[in-house]
């Protein structure tokens, strides 16, 4: 098996911890698959009993919405992985993988890969050091949502500037946890630039005095007897106790 | 220095003139100042109520004092020795804060109106509660609109603080009084609007709008509350909830009366 396939499998996350000797173990057993545009890699609901690693072209990972129509789930090419988990946890096939254009996989059977873990111990390392590692790396980020949830909620929106955006990678579903940050990232920033837009849409008083009115509502309160005798006395008054102090 | 004369005005009713006046007073006399407060909103007085003083426990009137039927002595009630009920009211205990009601009896109420009051008479009570009490402010509740007994309060006060509501009944007979309080040369003129509705987010914005369409300060902007409602004058609101809102804006006017020239 040439090299090009060796570096393929060890793109994938799952079997990305294999040492070159063990990867090379791996693609001994595993057969070379070609499928056509439009033609069924696996089906939903299909027993689990091998996985692929894809080395060209790309496939889309499809379920059926309530009313039967086709969804896409997503979308996944050269270098990743496709139905490990199910041959771990024996689960069926949870959606169909449709191949998009001309693809080449590897097709590693159950019974190859329990094989291989059987009497390689570098295999079972590796395998387990994915799990690992995955395991990790979404507690990592579900720990960080966590903690940007309660600071958003308190409405501290500092990390925004302390973290680099990251891509939102629409591919293995290793990266799901990355996504979930990613769109709770965006959402944050969405959600800050309302909060925004909000204060800054003050609510001005609008309001027109009426000037003529204003001056004759003076004048008829300033023009009378009794107004200028209290002008008069209020000064005196004022000067009486400016002359106290 | 004598005392200074603050007279708080509202063109209408309703304007939260009493609660402001009897709140205002309170943390003025907290801060240590001798303090006394005048109802002379003689047609509808309020302000007792505001210092837990109901019917029975009131003693000699203003209107006793305008009949010349008691000393200005003897009409001064002491809060701080008197607080009541009330946990706002009792932090007053001890303080010197003094309020000269006027009489809530019907048959008062209207001799006094059909009479008239004399107002050298008032006056004379006025610089008296000052001299006598030795008082550093003496803060007068007026009645509202620009009657003859209010154009008085406003002529012999020092400062002169005019509550509006954000409407434009308000604004306009705001207008007239500033024109007023400025020809009858009020030294400080202060502006306040209290009942303030949350859509207007930006309080500083309604503060300076207003402040430059008066070319006056607007001291604070107090919010429309529903907790303020709620106490419906029972307490001394800012004193029984300091960290709210509507106490914290009124209390950013004290300031403004202490440092009044
Ligand atoms: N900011 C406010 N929010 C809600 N209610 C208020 C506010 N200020 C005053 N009030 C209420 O309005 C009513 C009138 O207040 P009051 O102080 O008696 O006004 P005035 O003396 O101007 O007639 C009272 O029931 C009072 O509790
Ligand atoms: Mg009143």
């Amino acid at each position: 098996m040439s090299g090009d396939v060796l570096q393929k499998i060890r793109e994938t996350n799952f079997f990305k911890e294999l040492s070159p000797d063990a990867s090379a173990a791996v693609a001994a057993k595993a057969a070379m698959r070609k499928f056509a545009p439009g033609e069924f890699m696996m089906r939903k609901g299909d027993p689990a009993d091998s996985c692929f690693v894809i080395l060209e072209g790309h496939l889309k990972v499809v379920t059926n919405d309530a009313k039967g129509d086709e969804i896409i789930i997503n979308k996944v090419g050269p270098g990743e992985s496709i139905g490990e988990l199910a041959l771990v946890d024996e689960r069926p096939r949870s959606a169909g993988v449709i191949a998009l254009e001309d693809v080449e996989a590897l097709e590693l059977t159950k019974d190859a890969f329990f094989e291989l873990l059987d009497q390689r111990v570098d295999v079972s390392l590796g395998v387990m050091r994915g799990f690992s590692h995955r395991l990790r790396f979404s507690t990592t980020y579900i720990e960080k949502v966590i903690d940007w949830s309660q600071k958003t909620a308190e409405g501290d929106y500092s990390f925004l500037e302390q973290t680099q955006p990251i891509k939102n990678t629409a591919g293995s579903d290793d990266d799901k946890a990355a996504q979930l940050l990613s769109a709770f990232y965006s959402m944050v920033r969405k959600v800050k630039a309302r909060e925004e837009d909000l204060k800054q849409t003050v609510e001005r008083l609008s309001f027109e005095i009426d000037q003529e009115r204003r001056k004759r509502e003076f004048e008829e309160i300033t023009g009378t007897e009794f107004y200028n005798k209290l002008k008069q006395q209020a000064k005196e008054l004022r000067q009486k106790r400016m002359g106290q102090s | 220095m004598a005392g200074k004369i603050v007279s708080i005005h509202s063109f209408r009713g309703g304007t939260g003139k009493s609660n402001v006046t009897a709140n205002l007073a309170a943390q003025v006399a907290m801060t240590g100042m001798r303090v006394g407060v005048v109802d002379t909103d003689i047609q509808s007085p309020g302000i007792h109520v505001l210092f837990g003083l109901d019917e029975q426990k009131m003693g000699k009137t203003l209107n006793d004092y305008l009949h010349g039927k008691a000393a200005i002595r003897e009409v001064g009630f002491s809060v701080g020795e008197n607080t009541g009920e009330g946990e706002g009211r009792a932090q007053l205990a001890g303080r010197n804060i003094f309020l000269f009601p006027s009489s809530i009896r019907g048959a008062e109420i209207s001799q006094i109106l059909q009479e008239g009051i004399d107002f050298n008479r008032l006056n004379e009570g006025l610089q008296t509660a000052v001299a006598e009490f030795d008082l550093d402010y003496l803060f007068i509740d007026t009645h509202p609109g620009l009657n003859e007994e209010t154009l008085l309060s406003i002529a012999t006060s020092d400062v002169l603080l005019i509550i509006l509501r954000p409407d434009n009944q308000d604004l306009q007979g705001t207008a007239v009084t500033v024109d007023v309080a400025r020809s009858l040369d009020v030294p400080n003129l202060f502006l306040l609007v209290n009942k303030a509705l949350p859509k207007y987010n930006n309080f500083e914005v309604i503060k300076s709008d207003i402040g430059a369409k008066f070319d006056a300060a607007v001291t604070s902007v107090l919010p429309l509350s529903f907790d303020m409602a709620e106490n419906a004058s029972n307490d001394l609101f800012s004193l029984r909830f300091p960290d709210h809102e509507w106490s914290k804006a009124l209390k950013s006017i004290v300031p403004f009366i202490l440092n009044a020239k």
